[in-house]
C-alpha cells in the first residue's frame, strides 16, 4: 500500500514536471512560431488566395474584399509572351527557369568537385587557398553582380572586351549581357562562379572522411588514378552529390537577385522569380504575380518532395 | 658545368611530372578566376573618370585616386551620394535583425533541443521547409497583408525600417533555429540535469550553463543573420522608396542605374560593402565554415 502510494506520488510529480516542461517549451517557442507562422506560413497560404483574386494597386488597402476571378490570373500568366515557350529564340520564363536551374546546378557541382579534389591534395598554403575559394560565396551578391557587369561592360573599357580585342578574337566591343543566348550562358557561368564553394565545402568534408585503405587496396590491385576516382571516390560521394544537387536546384530555382541584378531578366534570361516580381511590382497586377509564384511553387514542391524523399531519408539512415 | 645543368634538368623533371603540371595549371586557373573580379572591384574604385570611360581598359590605376570615395562621402563633391547614410541604414537594419534573431532562436531552439513536447519534430521539419521557400513567393502576400494591417493600425509599411526588420526576422529565424538546435544537441544533457537536481530553475540552467557553452554557436548564428540582413536586396527594394532610407544594396543599384554611368563609384561602394563581410568571415572562419554547409548563407 505504502509503496503503491509512493509510486503514485512519483508518477504525479513526473506528470506535473512534464506538464511544466511543456508549458515552458510553449512560452519559449511562441515568439518564433508567431513570426514564422505570421510572416511565412500565413502569407504562403494567403498567396494562394491572392492568385485567385483580382488584386491590384487600387484595392490593395481593401485586399480581403478583392473580387474572385477563378483561374483568370493563371490564364493571364500562361498566355503571357514572357512566360510561354515560343520556339528556340524565345524560351519564355518557364523553360528558361528549368534550363537555367539545371545547367547552373550541374556546372556548379562540376566546378565544386574539381575544386574539392584540388584542395584534397597536400600543398603549402592549402588552408589559405581554401579561404580564398570561399570569397565568391561569402561576398554580397550586389557587389559581385555589379563587378561582373562591369567586367562584361559593353564599352571598350570593359575588361573582357579589351582582352578579346587585344587577342584579336573580336573586332568591335560586344554587349555580352544584352545578347540573346550569350546572356543566359554568362548568367549560368556566374552561378557556377559564385556557388561552387558551397559544393566544394560539402564534397571536401566527405572526401576527407573516405577510408584511405580503400585507395591502398585499389593500388595493390593496380588501379590507376582515374580508376580510383571512378570506382572509389564517386561512389563514396554519391549521397553528398545528390544532396548538393537538390539543394542547389531548389535555391537556384528560387533565386531572384542574381538574374535581376545581372540582366534585369532581359535578353532571354527571364525566370519565374523575376517574372513574379515584374507582374507584381512593375505592372502592379498582384493576382497574376501570385499566380506566377504558385506555378513556381508547384515545380518547387516536386523538387522538395524529391529532397525529402531521397536526401532526408538517407540522412536518417 | 654540364653535369650540373643535367642534374638541374633532372631535378626539374622529377619535380615537374604531368600530374603536378595539371594540378598547378588548375590551381592557378581557379585562383585567377576567383580573385580577378575582386581585384577588378578594388582597383576600379581607385580609377579616375577618364580611366573608367576610356578607349581601353586600365589594368592598374595610374595613381591611388580617391575620386570615387570622395563622391560617396564628401558633401562638397559635385555628385555627392551621401553613402554614409546608407551604411548607417544598413547597420540599423542588420544589427537589430541579428540580435533579435539570436535571442528568439536561443529560446526556441533550447525548447526544441531540451524540452519534451508534442509536435516537436513536425515543428522542426516545418521550419526547415520554410527555409526552402522562395522569398519572391512571400513578398506579394506580405506586402498586401502588411499594407492592410498598416492601414488599420495606422503605420506606413513603406519606408519603415522596423517593418523591414520584421520581414528579415522571418527569413533568418528558420536557419538560426536550425543551427542552434543542432548545437544544443551536442552539449551533453548531464550537466544540466545535475544543475536541475541541485535546485536550479530551467532559466538559471539556460543562463548559467547552456548559454556560456554555446557562445561560439551564438556568434556564428549572429554573424550569419547579420550577413543575410546586410546583403538583402529584394525586400528592401519593395519596401523602401525614400532614397534617404536606402540600404547599401539599393543605393549601389541606384548608382549603377544612374543615366551617367560611373562604375568606379559603384565599385568603391561595393568595396565598402564587401570588405567588412569578407574580413568578418576570415577572422571567424573556424566557426563559420561549418555553418556554410548547413545553409548559413541562403542560396
Amino acid at each position: 500500500m505504502r509503496t503503491n502510494s509512493k509510486s503514485n506520488l512519483k508518477k504525479q510529480t513526473r506528470g506535473s514536471l512534464a506538464r511544466k516542461e511543456a508549458q515552458l517549451a510553449g512560452i519559449l517557442i511562441t515568439p518564433t512560431i508567431l513570426i514564422v507562422f505570421g510572416l511565412v506560413l500565413f502569407p504562403a497560404f494567403f498567396s494562394i488566395w491572392v492568385s485567385f483574386h483580382d488584386v491590384s494597386l487600387g484595392n490593395l488597402n481593401d485586399v480581403f474584399h478583392a473580387p474572385f476571378v477563378g483561374f483568370d490570373n493563371y490564364v493571364r500568366v500562361f498566355n503571357d509572351f514572357a512566360f510561354k515557350f515560343q520556339g528556340v529564340d524565345s524560351w519564355g520564363a518557364a523553360v528558361t527557369s528549368i534550363v537555367y536551374s539545371f545547367a547552373s546546378t550541374i556546372l556548379t557541382m562540376i566546378i565544386g568537385l574539381i575544386a574539392s579534389l584540388l584542395l584534397n591534395q597536400k600543398f603549402r598554403l592549402r588552408g589559405l587557398t581554401r579561404s580564398v575559394f570561399l570569397a565568391p560565396y561569402v561576398a554580397p551578391i550586389v557587389s559581385v553582380a555589379f563587378v561582373w557587369r562591369w567586367i562584361l561592360d559593353p564599352r571598350p573599357s570593359g575588361v573582357l572586351n579589351d582582352i578579346l580585342m587585344r587577342l584579336g578574337l573580336i573586332d568591335l566591343p560586344k554587349a555580352y549581357l544584352a545578347t540573346r543566348g550569350l546572356a543566359i550562358l554568362l548568367v549560368i557561368i556566374f552561378q557556377a562562379w559564385r556557388y561552387f564553394p558551397f559544393a566544394m565545402l560539402m564534397i571536401l568534408a566527405r572526401l576527407q572522411a573516405i577510408d584511405g585503405t580503400l585507395y591502398e587496396a585499389a593500388e595493390v590491385d593496380g588501379a590507376n588514378t582515374w580508376q580510383k576516382f571512378l570506382y572509389i571516390t564517386i561512389p563514396e560521394l554519391r549521397y553528398v552529390l545528390g544532396a548538393i544537387f537538390l539543394l542547389r536546384l531548389i535555391w537556384t530555382f528560387n533565386k531572384f537577385d542574381d538574374i535581376f541584378l545581372l540582366t534585369n531578366g532581359g535578353y532571354g534570361t527571364n525566370v519565374l522569380p523575376v517574372l513574379t516580381y515584374q507582374f507584381s511590382f512593375k505592372l502592379f497586377n498582384f493576382g497574376a504575380g501570385a499566380a506566377a509564384a504558385m506555378i513556381l511553387l508547384i515545380v518547387l514542391a516536386i523538387f522538395m518532395a524529391l529532397y525529402i524523399g531521397i536526401v532526408m531519408k538517407k540522412i536518417e539512415e | 658545368m654540364d653535369t650540373e645543368r643535367s642534374t638541374l634538368i633532372e631535378h626539374i623533371m622529377r619535380w615537374f611530372n604531368l600530374k603536378r603540371l595539371i594540378f598547378t595549371i588548375m590551381l592557378t586557373f581557379f585562383l585567377i578566376s576567383v580573385l580577378f573580379p575582386f581585384y577588378w572591384m578594388v582597383s576600379s574604385s581607385f580609377k579616375s573618370y577618364a580611366e573608367i570611360g576610356g578607349r581601353e581598359a586600365v589594368y592598374i590605376p595610374g595613381a591611388l585616386r580617391w575620386d570615387a570615395y570622395r563622391e560617396l562621402f564628401d558633401p562638397n563633391s559635385p555628385a555627392f551620394q551621401d553613402f554614409l547614410t546608407n551604411i548607417i541604414n544598413t547597420i540599423k537594419v542588420a544589427v537589430p535583425t541579428s540580435l533579435i534573431a539570436v535571442f528568439l532562436s536561443v529560446l526556441g531552439s533550447y525548447a526544441i533541443a531540451r524540452l519534451h513536447f508534442r509536435g516537436k519534430n513536425i515543428l522542426l521539419n516545418g521550419i526547415l521547409l520554410v527555409y526552402l521557400f522562395p522569398g519572391v513567393l512571400l513578398i506579394i502576400p506580405l506586402f498586401a497583408m502588411l499594407a492592410r494591417i498598416g492601414d488599420a493600425i495606422g503605420f506606413n509599411i513603406q519606408d519603415n525600417l522596423a517593418v523591414l526588420i520584421l520581414t528579415y526576422l522571418a527569413q533568418t529565424l528558420p536557419v538560426a533555429l536550425y543551427m542552434l538546435t543542432n548545437y544544443f544537441r551536442t552539449i551533453p544533457d548531464e550537466i544540466e540535469q545535475a544543475a536541475l537536481i541541485d535546485g536550479c530553475s530551467r532559466f538559471q540552467v539556460m543562463w548559467r550553463i547552456t548559454l556560456p557553452l554555446a557562445v561560439p554557436a551564438l556568434v556564428t548564428v549572429g554573424i550569419y543573420t547579420f550577413m543575410i540582413a546586410w546583403n538583402e536586396f529584394l525586400y528592401a527594394m519593395v519596401f523602401l522608396n525614400n532614397h534617404n532610407l536606402f540600404t547599401m544594396p539599393l543605393k549601389i543599384s541606384a548608382i549603377y542605374n544612374n543615366p551617367d554611368p560611373r562604375p568606379h563609384v559603384v565599385m568603391a561602394a561595393s568595396t565598402i560593402m564587401t570588405i567588412p563581410i569578407v574580413m568578418l568571415f576570415l577572422l571567424m572562419e573556424r566557426y563559420l565554415t561549418e555553418g556554410l554547409t548547413a545553409g548559413g548563407v541562403k542560396g
